[in-house]
Order: structure tokens, then C-alpha cells, then sequence
């Protein structure tokens, strides 16, 4: 993934490192390989610009979260640790002190990958139409 | 000399049939839409933006910015919502309106549905109450929709329906694999099912080609103009008298009256060119087609010295009993896959329990559903057990996408005059006009009624061989969204009714409400044919009375 002006660096190796644990890769892309980045960049760039810093506090506090609990950051955890850490996160088994349950945080990332992920390659994700192929729904007219 | 003969506000369901039938019938008619006037290309195929999933806007409008709405919350709490945020009660704001992008079900409601009230009395707190027309009287005009907009269907094989005296001009869609394994397991129960009626041609028809069996049909524009709406139907006809001028982008603001009190005419504001310019223009009738919530807005907004709590509300009428559908359903999760990518979807249905069921009032229609977008599927038909991350729920999408059933099916709701369309003076739109504000919340008997038809689309994806069954009950809230209906009732008596059975508002000879607003109940059954009849029914007689 390319870097982005919207994120600082370490918020958006987070993003992206949350977003493929959200929809990790097997022998269909993982979320950032479908450009769910882009989809997230249009979208922070746009609709939801004025959730921006209320995003990034909490993606600085996910890794805060790792620290406290692996002594690294988000995106330089195993997919096991990543899932283990969100499953916590998730019962609200918290380290540090959030701005909402965890879990609210969360559920709106799993929500805008899944968009990403899913929707209509015109919003910027789901390249070539990999989703669809890989659940079965094609566009016959 | 007036400017027109009539101005008809709204080009959606029923504006534009009345605009049609005057102007055929020799009348100076100006048609007013708040929309504009939507290409294909316009409206598009984003899965993120369109009339069934709004998360970042509409694609059929109305625009985000400078439309909001006030919603109340359950203890009162009042808050500002956006067009493309739940509790707005949307429809769409284009020229054909709901019905440039519906899925275009096309039910005639039942005998039963005109007259509640006698059937199963009036509950507490309810408004129940009869038409004061019965579906022998509007008949006819089903016909008529039928044929003139265009509905393909199975005439024979609902067992359920009102008497018709003619069939459908078009046969039914084709079965699709989801209805066939349905069909099994309603047989199984004894539930008689058919091919629901549909306003897209099934076989080319008055010049338009054949359904393409597309998968963006429900929420977008057709691509082949298979769909019938009245934009490709009864507005050409209109607009070829030459007697019918469209006016897209064009907001009315308030119905006008002379210093007697009656009325001369609308004005409106009209925006060209990034211009906006307040116009009045003057008629002999003035119609109102703007939807059940719109329709009520500007009755309120067109206060006068002689009409202080707005036109046709000396009871205190308008904008209550607002009502829609509860849409209670449930996904069914089946051993074979039962996808087959054949558009719209919508392909079998039964009125098994509409009426007659123990204990509950009314009833309501059950149906598949239509092709379900991705991530329309992924928001809403997963599993509650199912994580919403990780390769779990990346392999359950592939190998269950095309597995899930979906049946679910409008309430015929119980009315209630708590649930009400008012002005909000302290939140304007962009042309400094008042909102419309909500309140209320189901009648309980309506909460009654949704679990039980939930309890049925349940066995009936048992009965069809659905290894779990899963979705949510019920729950409370104002209902009214696409399928908005009741403001304006109609009825003989001004104390318990907003117009008289033609439409006409009482106390005004030349003031008509002529859309949903004036449903009594909305039946189980999504309205837009009942609509319509309504309107070449009140159409047909104005026509006749100038």
C-alpha cells in the first residue's frame, strides 16, 4: 500500500493492518489488496472527513493496545495476535482508556471494510470485481 | 383568466396520471416536481448510494444537503435527519419519483383491506377505520393501471385475490430456482403461492423491450426501460398533448388563497442555473401529489388569516395516521445453492395470510426477495452468530451468498393519530421553509401483526428445507419510508377525514390530494398500484367536473 496524506504513517500501517484482518487473504484478496485503502482514502477524503481525528485517536489507541499487550505495534503483530488482541477488545477488555466501547470502533471498521469490500468497484475497492466472483454474483446486464 | 387549468405538484405515482388524464382530456395542466429529471446514467449503479442502501446519499435524490427533516425519539428527544439517514422516511425526489427505481410489485390490495374497521373493530388508541370506498369501486381502475402502465402477472393462481374482471396485459416473470424451492416447502404447509404481479414487461410491450433480467433492478433505474414507471408510461402521453408543461427542480412553497380564502394557485420556487426564483402561477385547480409526508407539509405550510392551522386541517387532521410497512422477514440458510442471478428475483408470493388470522388484525403479503447487493447482503442477512471479521466470515459470504433465502412481506398497518407529520419552525430547508417533523411510534396491534407474519416467513424457509432460520423480531418505531400513506384520509365526514372520497379537501371545490395521503390503510401490500388506481379514480372524475 502506498502511504496517504489523510493518515500519518504509523495510523494508516493500522488501518491497513486492521483492514486485512478484517477480510485476511486466502485464494481471494485480502482487504487491502482489493484497494479497500482507496475506497477508505475516498471516503475520509469525503463523506466522513469530519470523523477523521475521532478515527485516528482510536486507531492510535489500538496500537497503544498491542503495545500494552505484545510489546509491538498493531501492524507488526501475527494475524493470530491481531485477532486475539480484537477478540479482547471486542468483550471490552481494554488497557488504555477509549473515546467508546472499543467494540463500537470496531464495528464501524468492519462495516467500511465490508463496503470496501463488497460494493461496486466505482467506490474504489472490490478490484476487478473479485468479491463478487468469489461469492457468486455476477453483472449479466 | 388563470394561467392554467391545473397545477398537479408531484410527477411520482399519482401526480403524473392525474396530470395525464387532465391534459387528455383538454386541460392547460403545469406538472411541478421538487426533483430533477434523472437520466439512467444519472442515476447509476452505486451499491453505496441508491434508494435501498443510503449510507453516503441517494442516487434518485433528494440531495443531502438542504432537505433535513426533525425525527422524535422514543422519549421525546427531537434530532435532525439527512435524506440518506434512517428515520427520514425517504422517497425518492425525481421526476416518476418512486417508481423510476422501484421493484414495481404491483398488487391490487383485497376486498377485506377497504373495510378493517368492520372486520375486526377498533382497536385502542387506533384510528382504524373503512374507506368509504370499497374495492368494487376502485376495480376498474386497477384495470386500467394494469394496462396502461403495464403488469405482468398470474391472474388465476392466487387464490386469495378480489374478483377481477380482466387478466394481466403481460404473463408472469419466469420461476427462478429461490421460488421453486419455496414453492416446494409452501406446499408442504398447504400455502397457496404464485408469480407475484409486476409493473415490468415480462414480453416487449406498448414499444418497450422485455425485462433483461438484470441484477440492479429494486433501487436503481432499468437498464433496458423494461420497468414501468410513470416516467416512461403516462408522462409522454402527457407531455405529447402539447396541453402538459413539466416543471422539474421545482419546489412548491405554499398553496395560495385570496382574501376570501380560496385558492388561485401555487407558488413555487424554481431553480435554473444554480438560480433560485420564487414563482407563483395561478389555475382553477390545484392538485397535490407530493406523498404522504410532502403533501401534508404544504397543506401546513399554506396558513392563511382564513385557514390559520393550514388548509383542510380545521380538525386537526392533516399528517396524522402516517403509516407505511413493517416488513418483518427472515433468511434461511439451504443445503444446495439456490441463487440463479435471474433479476429482479421477486418471484413467488402467497396472500395465504393477509386476513382471517387468529387473534390478529389484518395480516400482511409474503414474497422472496429481490437480488440482494453484496453488501447489502453482508449489513443485513448475516447470521447474528457469525463474526463480522476474519477468514470465518470471508468464507461464509463465499460459500452461503448464494444459499440464503429471504422471505419477508409488508404489515397492513393499524393506524395510529399519534404518528404524525407536523412543521418544525425552528429547522428550515434551503428555501427557508419549515421541515417536516415526526412523531409517534407503531400501534401496538402493528407490532402484533409484524411478529406474527415473522413467525410465518420462518416456517415457511423451514418447510422449504432451510437448515437455520435467522433474523430479527419486530421492534417499535415510526413507520412510513417508500411506502408513506395516510395524512390526508379520505372520507364523508370533515371531522374524521381530510378530503371526500374523490380526493377533494374539504371545505375547497378546487383543492384535490390525489397520492398515498389519502389511503384510509395500506393494506399488506406495497401500495403503488392502489396509488395509482386512486389517481385515474380522482383524475377521471376532475377531468370530468371542468
Amino acid at each position: 500500500m502506498h502511504a496517504d496524506t489523510l493518515f500519518s504513517q504509523p495510523h494508516w500501517r493500522t488501518l491497513n493492518a486492521l483492514a486485512d484482518t478484517v477480510i485476511p487473504e486466502d485464494d481471494y484478496p485480502s482487504a487491502t489488496q482489493a484497494d479497500v485503502g482507496i475506497y477508505l482514502q475516498r471516503l475520509f477524503s469525503r463523506e466522513l472527513k469530519s470523523q477523521l481525528p475521532i478515527f485516528c485517536l482510536c486507531l492510535q489507541l489500538l496500537d497503544e493496545e498491542a503495545v500494552l499487550l505484545y510489546a509491538k505495534g498493531f501492524a507488526e503483530l501475527s494475524l493470530s495476535e491481531r485477532e486475539e488482541l480484537l477478540s479482547k477488545l471486542e468483550k471490552g477488555e481494554n488497557g488504555t482508556t477509549w473515546p467508546m466501547p472499543p467494540s463500537h470502533f470496531l464495528h464501524r471498521i468492519y462495516h467500511l471494510v465490508a463496503e470496501g469490500y463488497y460494493s461496486d468497484p466505482g467506490n474504489g475497492g472490490n478490484k476487478n470485481g473479485l468479491a463478487w466472483k468469489m461469492i457468486g454474483f455476477e453483472v449479466t446486464a | 383568466m388563470p394561467d392554467y387549468d391545473a397545477i398537479v405538484v408531484g410527477a411520482g405515482a399519482a401526480g403524473t396520471i392525474v396530470a395525464c388524464l387532465l391534459a387528455e382530456a383538454g386541460k392547460h395542466v403545469l406538472l411541478l416536481e421538487r426533483g430533477r429529471h434523472l437520466t439512467n446514467a444519472d442515476v447509476g449503479r452505486d451499491h453505496l448510494r441508491n434508494q435501498r442502501l443510503s449510507l453516503y446519499g441517494h442516487n434518485a435524490g433528494p440531495d443531502i444537503e438542504g432537505n433535513p427533516r426533525v425525527a422524535t425519539g422514543l422519549f421525546g428527544e427531537r434530532y435532525l435527519v439527512r435524506p440518506h439517514e434512517g428515520g427520514y422516511q425517504n422517497n425518492a425526489a425525481c421526476v416518476g419519483s418512486g417508481t423510476l427505481v422501484y421493484g414495481g410489485q404491483a398488487w391490487r390490495f383485497m376486498e377485506e383491506d377497504f373495510r378493517m374497521a368492520s372486520l375486526y373493530g377498533v382497536p385502542e388508541g387506533s384510528s382504524l377505520a373503512d374507506w368509504p370506498i370499497s374495492y368494487a369501486d376502485l376495480e376498474r381502475y386497477y384495470e386500467r393501471a394494469e394496462w396502461e402502465i403495464g403488469v405482468c402477472g398470474d391472474a388465476e393462481s392466487n387464490r386469495f385475490q378480489a374478483p377481477r374482471k380482466r387478466g394481466y396485459p403481460m404473463p408472469p416473470v419466469p420461476p427462478t430456482r429461490s421460488g421453486e424451492v419455496l414453492a416446494r416447502g409452501a406446499k408442504t404447509l398447504g400455502w397457496n403461492t404464485f408469480t407475484p404481479p409486476l409493473l415490468i414487461n415480462s414480453v416487449p410491450y406498448q414499444g418497450r423491450p422485455a425485462c433483461v433480467q438484470c441484477q440492479h433492478c429494486v433501487g436503481f433505474a432499468c437498464p433496458s426501460n423494461s420497468k414501468n414507471g410513470t416516467q416512461n408510461t403516462l408522462l409522454p402521453r402527457a407531455l405529447a398533448t402539447g396541453l402538459c408543461t413539466l416543471q422539474a427542480n421545482a419546489m412548491a412553497a405554499r398553496v395560495e388563497t385570496d382574501n376570501r380564502g380560496n385558492i388561485f394557485g401555487i407558488s413555487y420556487f424554481l431553480e435554473e442555473n444554480g438560480h433560485i426564483e420564487l414563482v407563483r402561477a395561478t389555475a382553477r385547480f390545484v392538485v397535490l401529489s407530493a406523498g404522504a409526508i410532502e403533501t401534508a407539509r404544504l397543506l401546513l405550510l399554506s396558513s392563511s388569516r382564513h385557514h390559520p392551522n393550514g388548509l383542510g386541517n380545521r380538525y386537526n387532521l392533516v399528517g396524522r395516521n402516517l403509516q407505511g410497512h413493517y416488513y418483518p422477514g427472515a433468511f434461511g440458510l439451504m443445503e444446495e445453492p439456490v441463487y440463479d442471478g435471474i433479476g429482479p428475483g421477486v418471484s413467488i408470493a402467497t396472500c395465504q395470510f393477509n386476513h382471517h388470522n387468529p387473534g390478529i388484525i389484518g395480516g400482511g403479503m409474503l414474497a422472496n426477495e429481490y437480488i440482494k447487493l453484496p453488501i447489502i447482503f453482508w449489513k443485513n442477512a448475516l447470521p447474528p452468530d457469525l463474526p463480522r471479521r476474519g477468514l470465518e466470515n470471508k468464507r461464509w459470504m463465499r460459500e452461503n451468498y448464494r444459499r440464503t433465502l429471504h422471505v419477508m412481506g409488508p404489515v397492513h398497518e393499524i393506524p395510529s393519530p399519534q404518528c404524525r407529520v407536523t412543521l418544525d419552525n425552528e429547522v428550515r430547508d434551503r428555501f427557508g421553509l419549515p421541515v417536516a417533523r415526526f412523531e409517534g411510534i407503531a400501534h401496538p396491534e402493528t407490532v402484533k401483526t409484524a411478529h406474527f407474519m415473522w413467525g410465518c416467513a420462518r416456517e415457511w424457509l423451514l418447510a422449504s428445507g432451510a437448515m437455520k432460520v435467522w433474523g430479527p423480531p419486530p421492534g417499535y418505531y415510526l413507520s412510513a419510508g417508500q411506502h408513506q400513506a395516510g395524512t390526508c384520509r379520505m372520507g364523508h365526514d370533515p371531522k374524521t377525514s381530510v378530503t371526500d372520497p374523490w380526493g377533494r379537501v374539504h371545505d375547497f371545490d378546487n383543492l384535490l390530494v390525489v397520492d398515498g395521503s389519502l389511503h384510509v390503510t395500506n393494506g399488506g401490500f406495497n401500495p403503488v398500484l392502489t396509488i395509482m388506481a386512486l389517481a385515474y379514480r380522482c383524475g377521471e372524475y376532475l377531468a370530468r367536473t371542468f
